[in-house]
């Protein structure tokens, strides 16, 4: 089994190095569509086989992992130098000195490096099923006027292959190592297009992460000193005597990796790369770590204030990011801030930490993934097939790109209705909450999901009015004819959220809770009959998942196929003209709190660590 | 069985109510008014008529908002979850706003964009409603609820109270019918329907009434007389206030909602939760 998951790791990057160098379009097609069933393969061999999988390794592995720590220091320091960017430079001088320290401190022990649970084989199977066809998807994107393909695809595939390390390590400064790596290929690939505009936010992604970085080695730090071990597994062992401040860091590199507010810029930034970069940035890599980091110690932190301060800093978030979402107008731009926004939601739930908690975070991860994926794969689309950016572009959409249109519709819903899986999350997460309301965070929690929830749908429906507006009935829907890799890959995403989410009570009572018992070694009291899933006392009813389904279904796809017969007229406009372009509300109004939501992100922040990790 | 009485002729109960009400309003302005069974013979009246319509996806979706309004109430009153009843609600909003805004008209538009605000100021508090009968009854599920043997209503006043101001904005009544503002936007979101279409969209807000009045039954417990004579306060409540105040800006509904009656909610919620 141990083999599986060194195939997992080492499959990407060889694969990535074949494309790299032979730049043959063939073999590039080739290799991106092998990897989805080698991975899938894998993924699936690995969730269904004997876990936990300790693999330990030689001293060798250790230095070299100290050597390469050194060497992408360094070449951060080049980056920062070259550019010269001084947060870059002087965050990689800090890191080289915390790192000198941290290994000239760091006790030897005999705890496996690697260690391969349930949840990292989770993120596997999301790396396998959303990250590989983003790839595939990229190999046509590039074809689109953009230059050095190869090697760009080349980048996402070991990247791939990074964020499988990333997940399986269990030393924390293996771990910091690929922290970094990730960052590392972030930077890579947000400037990627070498602009000017792509240097400077691939700059920003850049310190912006390092500040993660720092954390963790701060982290690290604290735990050696304190407790001697730096081991995921240790920690887990050993909860009662954990440095708590160790574990304030390790969620404040969570929480900037996961672009959370006031850190969120690195993630609006990654707009200007190729589309495939956003993809896979928000679905299946990069910020999916910050809630797999939150899940790792969420037995540790529950119930500590802590966990109670994470859920406040998330939780507003959450709401905030939503609300600053309704002012943009760019749609890549949208769809990030519902990322935050939906991280936010994730981390919290990962903060809770009672085992349906927990299983909310992870049903909220898998289907978020699918679901951004999917939906920034349209966005790209749109941008190359039909150079639409901006939501006052989407006017008419309905008509001129009726299918991607109707994907994009179907990716909204799966945000925020019934009975999908962010949904479900939500809704775990309200009745799980209100079984202990004795924290005022609690409460907090309550307010935070329901009001996030309400901001996100008006933000979808808002998007979605826009693109449905039309004088005259849809008589003329030009099917313009996309190439056959963006259909196929979106109706990958399609078909896999439409029967994920009719099996919704199976998934979750059969695939993730086993994840979540794994996690925290309690019994859930989770379980499905008849596809209706049933949650303590609650059930959500299968005729209910069927009806909303069948409600949305229609409400999405009908309108290409029905045509009323009737008299046809043109709208009542009292006698005025009528007007040419109809938009819809920009929400100037809120955009003067923005600096307010920010000052207020920062300060909880601050008490998070400061407050949480208990360093007063 | 009486739920599932109630789901399947909602229609036809809600427009009874819809014809109380006009007389009840019509009292109140001293007018006689019309007949109780008045909704009804528009409804034929308007099932006759030739249907006028702009395009059908926007007929489509006065259908959509009708069913959806219908599966809703069904959720509520024979699911077993409240929370799952208030997110189904959104379903219906949404086959609302997209109709109302797949239109080239102002008026529509404007209508569909403010029913998203309407959205906003109510949908929290109904989920705080929901959590805090939770916290009372021990369950979200309807038939425990109102086999409760004890008086909500007591326990969570200010969440009451908090619930009948927010009801105007869902049941459109002044001071909060902004999104269909008769005189300034004249109707919103439903007057480019016409003929048996907007009749879909007229019972989908009859049905309305009966999921509105249903959360409000429920704080009687199984005190039915105290649910039944809430309802009908509510009711003549609502009216009164719908024919004694001028409509608000939508700003200040959204306010009112986030900084007057959502923390009352949540005050009322604390208190719960230390009293137990």
């Amino acid at each position: 089994m141990a083999s599986f998951v060194i195939l997992n790791i080492l499959i990407p990057w060889i694969f990535a190095l074949c494309v790299y160098f032979f730049k043959k379009d063939i073999i590039t097609n080739f290799l991106s569509f092998l990897l989805l069933p080698i991975l899938a393969f894998l993924s699936f061999k690995i969730f269904y086989g004997n876990l936990p999988i300790y693999i330990h390794t030689s001293k060798f592995f250790d230095i070299l992992m100290d050597i390469y720590d050194f060497g992408l220091l360094f070449f951060f320091l080049y980056v920062g130098i070259k550019h010269k960017n001084a947060y870059v430079t002087s965050l990689a001088l800090l890191q080289i000195t915390l790192l000198i320290i941290v290994l000239s401190i760091l006790p030897s022990s005999s705890t496996a490096n690697i260690y391969v649970d349930k949840l990292a084989s989770f993120i596997y199977i999301i790396v396998a099923l959303v990250g590989t066809p983003i790839i595939i998807y990229a190999t046509k994107y590039m074809d689109y006027n953009e230059k050095n393909k190869h090697k760009f695809v080349a980048i996402l595939l070991w990247f791939l292959g990074v964020m499988n390390f990333a997940v399986s390590v269990n030393n924390i400064e293996w771990f910091f190592a690929l922290f970094e790596t990730t960052t590392l290929a972030s930077y890579a690939l947000i400037s990627f297009r070498k602009d000017k505009e792509a240097v400077n936010n691939g700059l920003l992604a850049l310190w912006m992460n390092q500040i993660g970085g720092v954390a963790i080695l701060i982290a690290l730090m604290l735990m050696v000193k304190q407790n001697g071990y730096y081991y995921f597994t240790d920690i887990l062992n050993h909860p009662k005597n954990v440095a708590i401040a160790a574990l304030g860091f390790l969620s404040l590199s969570a929480l900037v990796k996961g672009a959370q507010m006031p850190f969120q810029n690195w993630l609006l930034g990654a707009m200007v790369a190729p589309t495939p970069v956003s993809a896979i940035l928000h679905s299946a890599t990069m910020v999916k770590i910050a809630p797999y980091l939150i899940l790792r110690i969420a037995p540790v932190i529950h119930n500590t204030l802590l966990a109670k301060l994470l859920i406040i800093t998330t939780g507003f978030v959450f709401v905030s990011a939503a609300v600053i979402a309704l002012t943009q107008d760019n749609f890549k731009r949208i769809l990030a801030y519902s990322t935050i926004s939906l991280l936010g939601l994730m981390m919290l739930t990962a903060a809770v930490g009672t085992p349906i908690a927990i299983t909310a975070s992870l049903i909220l991860i898998l289907f978020h993934a699918f679901a951004k994926g999917f939906l920034f794969i349209e966005a790209g689309i749109l941008e190359k097939a039909f150079h639409v950016k901006y939501i006052t572009q989407m006017k008419r959409l309905i008509e001129k790109a009726p299918l991607t249109m109707m994907f994009i519709f179907f990716g909204f819903l799966n945000m925020t209705f019934v009975p999908f899986g962010a949904f479900v999350g939500k809704w775990m997460m309200i009745e799980e909450a209100s079984n202990f309301l004795t924290h005022g965070s609690y409460i907090l929690l309550i307010v935070f999901v329901g009001a996030g929830s309400a901001f996100l749908s008006i933000l979808y429906m808002k998007v979605l009015g826009i693109s449905v507006r039309k004088a005259h009935g849809i008589e003329n829907i030009k099917f313009i004819h996309l190439p056959k890799t963006f259909n196929f890959i979106s109706f990958w995403y399609y078909l896999f959220l439409l029967s994920m989410a009719i099996f919704i009570a199976p998934l979750i009572s059969n695939f993730i809770v086993s994840i979540a018992k794994h996690l925290t070694n309690y019994h859930i009291n989770i379980y499905s009959s008849n596809l209706s899933l049933t949650i303590n006392n609650s059930t959500l009813y299968f005729w209910q998942i069927l009806g909303a389904l069948i409600i949305l279904t229609l409400i999405h796809i009908l309108p290409y196929f029905v045509k009323f017969k009737a008299d046809f007229v043109q709208p009542y406009n009292c006698g005025e003209n009528h007007p040419k372009y109809l938009g819809t509300w920009d929400f100037e109004c809120i955009k003067k709190y923005e600096p307010f939501l920010m000052a207020f992100s920062i300060a909880l922040f601050i008490i998070t660590v400061v407050l949480g990790g208990g360093l007063l | 069985m009486i739920n599932l009485l109630i789901t399947i002729f909602a229609p036809v109960l809600g427009g009874f109510v819809f014809g109380i009400e006009r007389i009840i309003k019509a009292r109140m302005q001293s007018r006689i008014g019309p007949p109780v069974l008045q909704p009804f013979y528009d409804f034929f009246k308007l099932m006759d008529k030739r249907a006028y319509i702009i395009h059908s996806l926007h007929a489509l979706m006065g259908i959509m908002y009708f069913i959806a309004e219908w599966f809703t109430l069904a959720v509520l009153l024979l699911g077993n979850d409240l929370l799952i009843a208030v997110f189904f609600h959104v379903i219906a909003v949404l086959a609302l706003v997209i109709g109302a805004s797949s239109v080239r008209s102002p008026y529509s538009v404007l209508g569909g964009l403010r029913e998203l605000m309407h959205m906003i100021s109510y949908e929290p508090l109904m989920v705080l409603m929901a959590v805090s009968f939770y916290l009372i009854t021990g369950s979200f599920d309807i038939k425990t609820i109102l086999s409760f043997n004890g008086y909500p209503i007591f326990q969570m006043p200010l969440v009451f109270f908090a619930f009948l101001l927010v009801i105007p904005m869902m049941l459109q009544k002044s001071p909060f019918d902004i999104a269909e503002a008769h005189q300034e936007i004249i109707g919103g979101p439903e007057i480019e329907y016409s003929g048996p279409f907007y009749e879909a969209v007229y019972t989908g807000k009859w049905i309305e009434y009966i999921y509105v009045f249903t959360f409000v039954f429920l704080f009687g417990g199984n005190h039915y007389w105290l649910g039944i004579l809430l309802v009908i306060f509510t009711f003549i409540f609502v009216n009164l206030l719908d024919n004694s105040t001028a409509r608000l800006d939508y700003r200040k509904m959204v306010k009112f909602s986030w900084f007057v009656l959502i923390p009352l909610a949540v005050l009322n919620i604390i208190l719960i939760a230390m009293w137990r």
